[in-house]
Formats: C-alpha cells, sequence, structure tokens
C-alpha cells in the first residue's frame, strides 16, 4: 500500500496572495487545521496551521514560563485580539516550510517523516511537484493498522 | 620592556574593542587574549605560565562558583516565581505599587545571589504578570534590571565587581553593609521615585484586568518546596557565615563551595544537570581576564599608569574619588564592568603600595562599576537579558528607550553616590 491509496485527494490549498484574515475565513468555513499554500503551478510553497495564526493571539509569557497550570485566570489576554495591520498582511508573512512526500511513498516512512517533522497532516506531491492529496496521521496510522487484521487471519 | 608594555596593552586594548563591539563573545575574547598576552610573555621573557596561573583569583573564582551552584538548585523549584506572585497580589494589580514590589524582591534577591539569574527568573513572570493585567511590561522589566543594578552593589556578594573588589582589598563582608549598604539605600530610593517619573505615562494607566492577578495562586508555584527549603536554609547559613568571615578567619569562597557541598549532599540532585547550569563561560571569563591583567602588570603597564595617577592625585583626595566614580562609570557603561574592575585592581593596588590612603578609592571603584552598568543598554548582562528577552514579545525594548530610561538613572545615581562619598568621605 501506498501514500496515495490512503490520502484525502480533495486538499483544501490557497494562493500566496491571500491576507491572514482571507485565510482565517477559509480555516473556519473548510474546517481544516492546514492549509498548504500554492503558486500558479499548484506548487505547494509553504503551509499555514491553525497553530501559526493562534499564535498571533497567544500572550508572550506561554513561551517563557515553562508550566503555566497556576495561572488560572489569563485575565486581560483573554480578550486581546490581533490589530487590522497583523490581520492585513499577507500569508506569505508568517507561513512555514512545507514537507511534502511523493505519492509513491511507503506508509511506513511516511509515518515516519510525520513523527520526526511533529507533523499532524502531510501534503503528497505528483512526480512533477503538484499538490495532489493530503493524509493524516489517523489516515496513515488506521491504514497501517489495517494489515494487522490479515496477520491474525493466516495464523488461523 | 618598552615593546612589551606596548604590545600587552594593544592586545589588551583590542580585547576590550571586540567585547565592546560583539564582534567576538567575550569568553572566546579573554581566552585568545590570555593565550596571546602569555606567548608574548615567553618569547619576550616578562610573563611566565606559572606567572598567569599565580595571576588567577580563585577566591573570586570559588565564591561565584559556590553561589552558581546554589543557584541553579533553586532555579528549578520556582521560589522566583513564588516571590514574583506573592508581589504581584499585594500590588492588588496597582502598577505603582507592582512596580515598587517586584523592584523589592529583585533588590533584595540579587543582594544574596547574582544578578543575572534573578533577572533571568524574574523577568517571565515579570511579562506574565503584565500580561495577564493588561499593562505594557516594559517600565517594569527595565526597572527590574536597573534596581538590581544598583541593589547589588549593597554588599559583597551582589555583584562580581564587589566580589573582586573585596578578594583584592581585604574587605569583610560586613565592610560592604557599613560603607556600601546606607548609600546604596538612598540611592536605590532615588532610583526608584527617578523611575516612577520616567515611567509616569505608563503609570498612570489604569489595568484592564486586575482580579486576573488575585487569582494567581503562590503555592502552586513551588513546584519543588521541599528543595526549595532545603537550598534556602544553607544559603541563609552561609549569609550567616559571611558575616562573620573576618572574626571566623574563613574566606569568602571557603563558605560559599562549603555550602554547595552541603546542599549537594542534601538533596543530591542530577549533578550533571546541575553543573550544566553553572555559568562555566562566566567563569573562565573572570580567568582568562585575570591572566590578562597579570600580563599587564609584569609588562609594566599598570606601574606606568599608577605614575601618571600620582602625578594627578595632586588634587584633592575626595576630589579624586569622586573623579573614579565617573571614570569607572563611564567605562562600565560601554563595556563589561568586569574587565575594568580586574584591570583596575592592580592599579589601586600600585597607589597604595606608595602610600597613598587607597580604602576610599576600592569604594569609588565599586560604586562606578556598579552603577555605571544602567547607563546603556549593553551596560550590564542583566540589561542585555531584560531587552533580549523583550525582543521575543510584542513590546520589545531598543537602545533608544534605555537611553531615555537607563542613561538619566545611571547620571542621577553616579551624582547622588558622588555627593554622598564627597560628603562622607572621611568615613570611606
Amino acid at each position: 500500500m501506498k501514500i496515495s491509496d490512503c490520502m484525502k485527494r480533495n486538499v483544501v490549498s490557497i494562493p500566496a496572495t491571500l491576507t491572514i484574515a482571507e485565510a482565517a475565513s477559509i480555516f473556519v468555513t473548510r474546517k481544516v487545521g492546514l492549509l498548504p499554500i500554492v503558486d500558479e503551478q499548484d506548487k505547494p510553497i509553504g503551509i499555514l496551521s491553525l497553530r501559526d495564526l493562534l499564535e498571533l493571539e497567544l500572550p508572550d509569557f506561554v513561551s517563557f514560563i515553562a508550566d503555566v497550570d497556576f495561572v488560572h485566570d489569563f485575565g486581560a489576554v483573554e480578550t486581546t485580539r490581533p490589530t487590522l495591520k497583523e490581520l492585513a498582511q499577507p500569508v506569505t508573512s508568517i507561513m512555514q516550510p512545507i514537507t511534502t512526500i511523493p505519492e509513491d511513498c511507503g506508509l511506513l516512512r511516511a509515518y515516519a517523516m510525520m513523527l520526526q517533522h511533529n507533523l499532524l497532516d502531510l501534503p503528497v506531491v505528483s512526480k512533477t511537484g503538484k499538490l495532489v492529496g493530503i493524509a493524516s496521521r489517523v489516515d496513515i496510522g488506521t491504514a497501517i493498522l489495517s494489515y494487522w487484521k490479515s496477520v491474525e487471519t493466516k495464523k488461523k | 620592556m618598552i615593546l612589551a608594555a606596548i604590545l600587552t596593552s594593544l592586545i589588551f586594548l583590542a580585547s576590550l574593542w571586540l567585547i565592546f563591539s560583539e564582534k567576538l563573545n567575550r569568553t572566546i575574547t579573554a581566552i585568545a587574549g590570555a593565550a596571546l598576552i602569555v606567548s608574548l610573555g615567553k618569547l619576550l621573557g616578562f610573563y611566565s605560565e606559572s606567572d598567569a596561573l599565580a595571576a588567577v583569583d580563585f577566591n573570586t573564582l570559588g565564591l561565584l562558583l559556590g553561589m552558581m551552584i546554589l543557584v541553579a538548585l533553586l532555579e528549578p523549584t520556582g521560589f522566583f516565581q513564588y516571590l514574583a506572585v506573592l508581589a504581584a497580589r499585594a500590588s492588588r494589580g496597582k502598577p505603582v505599587r507592582l512596580l515598587v514590589l517586584l523592584g523589592v524582591v529583585t533588590t533584595v534577591l540579587s543582594m544574596f545571589l547574582d544578578n543575572v539569574t534573578t533577572v533571568v527568573l524574574i523577568a517571565p513572570v515579570t511579562i506574565l504578570i503584565s500580561e495577564i493585567l493588561g499593562v505594557n511590561p516594559t517600565p517594569f522589566l527595565v526597572s527590574e534590571a536597573l534596581l538590581s543594578n544598583t541593589g547589588g552593589v549593597a554588599t559583597l556578594i551582589g555583584d562580581p565587581p564587589n566580589v573582586l573588589i573585596a578578594s583584592a582589598s581585604g574587605f569583610s563582608f560586613n565592610d560592604f553593609l557599613t560603607h556600601s549598604l546606607p548609600l546604596v539605600l538612598v540611592v536605590w530610593l532615588v532610583t526608584l521615585f527617578l523611575l516612577r517619573y520616567l515611567f509616569r505615562r505608563e503609570m498612570a494607566v489604569r489595568p484592564r484586568n486586575a482580579k486576573a492577578v488575585m487569582k494567581l495562586n503562590p503555592a502552586e508555584t513551588l513546584d519543588d518546596p521541599k528543595t526549595a527549603r532545603r537550598v534556602l536554609i544553607v544559603l541563609g547559613g552561609a549569609i550567616l557565615l559571611f558575616f562573620l568571615d573576618h572574626t571566623l578567619r574563613i574566606s569568602t569562597s571557603f563558605v560559599a563551595l562549603g555550602a554547595a557541598a552541603v546542599v549537594l549532599v542534601w538533596v543530591r540532585p542530577d549533578v550533571k544537570k546541575i553543573l550544566e547550569h553553572v555559568e562555566w563561560s562566566v567563569l573562565i571569563f573572570f580567568a582568562a581576564l585575570f591572566i590578562m591583567v597579570g600580563g599587564l602588570a609584569a609588562a609594566g603597564v599598570l606601574r606606568a599608569i599608577v605614575t601618571v595617577l600620582e602625578k594627578a592625585a595632586n588634587i584633592p583626595p575626595a576630589l579624586f574619588g569622586v573623579a573614579l566614580i565617573w571614570v569607572v562609570a563611564a567605562l562600565s557603561a560601554v563595556v563589561d564592568n568586569v574587565p575594568i574592575t580586574i584591570a583596575l585592581i592592580p592599579v589601586i593596588q600600585g597607589l597604595g603600595a606608595n602610600g597613598m590612603d587607597i580604602s576610599p578609592l576600592w569604594w569609588a571603584l565599586a560604586f562606578g562599576a556598579g552603577f555605571g552598568g544602567n547607563g546603556t543598554i549593553i551596560g550590564s548582562t542583566a540589561n542585555i537579558i531584560v531587552a533580549t528577552l523583550s525582543e521575543k514579545t510584542r513590546t520589545p525594548i531598543t537602545p533608544k528607550l534605555w537611553n531615555k530610561r537607563g542613561l538619566p538613572v545611571m547620571l542621577v545615581t553616579c551624582a547622588v553616590a558622588s555627593i554622598l562619598y564627597a560628603i562622607a568621605y572621611p568615613l570611606f
């Protein structure tokens, strides 16, 4: 089984010309956690995750204090919103480098890549470099586990 | 001999310039400079390996190492967070009160522990408190750095220059409490009022959510109360012994290293992890500087400076002391105050050997080195730390901002210190 057998083929991707505010509304309407950013040829150039957007609202202290459990009320931070200026920035200003795998990649390699790069979804590209699908950790994990069934039946 | 003096001076000045311009890490600069001076000394026959080793003040290094081990053990217990949260609750979210209370906590801690650790541990909690209150953290961060620089001058163990001066002059822990502490108390209060004035606009802002601070529970911030208690007991014992250092004829480095030994046996931590928290680069920086300055002395550079200074010393001695405060302060504002102090110690000793009353000069050196660090964003390590930390926040502290807030503090503190010093000159 290859990654192309378990991936989702209808990927929601966005062009690099969008603003952060526009990307945010796509996250909300399409209920996705990840948006690959593609050029005119549909080739991925970067990735935007829900986390990158939420970073704009997260208070600064979270990155300095190892254990924030004792802070029971985030107080003024709870009502902090990104500024209009921040929201008008292009998505390219906060996008992250993208890790992709070819569509003929094996499942275990795909899973190992995910673990090592600490990813929850893995965008898949064709031989020509075009974005053709996306596989989540659940997609890949359950595809691997489905083999175990055949092992058990053989034993019997 | 003239050649040796010129070349060693050039190496030393080039090293200071590298440290000042941040072109090369200060520890690497010092190691390279020390190696160059020893090579030169061997080549021209004025400085040997054993001379270099003898130039290192192991009392200073031992005291710093001992205190660093104690702090490394105290750091992960959450004790610093605990104190900051207590201060925040006691302030009830009122900015001016918060500034004073966080300032007091930072100052008291930096009188007994090193400023850098204090600021490193208090600054993140300060950012937390400011954010949940909905106020700008900058006034609090800048004040903490400035007040810890100022407070550190009060005690023998508060600041590295003081450790160096005590080791060279033979001043006891109590000498600092009777000579430095009273002056620092006045200067500290002046600093606080000045900060209140400089940040009057920020202090007038009403926090958006003062109640959230009251929901912080100090008890929950202590991750390891057992270890915290043990380290604090031993630290208290060490401070008690510091008071008696001259009566019992024990060196401060022995007290600090002994305390480190006691607490290591009592807590039995993962020693590898604890030693990783010791700032070896600082200790090596000190050792290398001692070797460099030893070379300067051996090459006759320091003797030449002493001769020049003696001619200048025809002015009234109190004026000479005040001038020393300002020269050292100006130098400490632009370069690290440690190399300045290490270089000036043998000069002052030289003046003493020629019959001058140098006891007031030691205090002038301590005041200049301590208060001078407030002047610029790179003046002290505490300043650099709050600035670097703030760069990762939405409200970064810029060199320009420091010039507007820190420089006035340096000028006023040095002026107040000079006046008090001149008035009380016979007592120093």
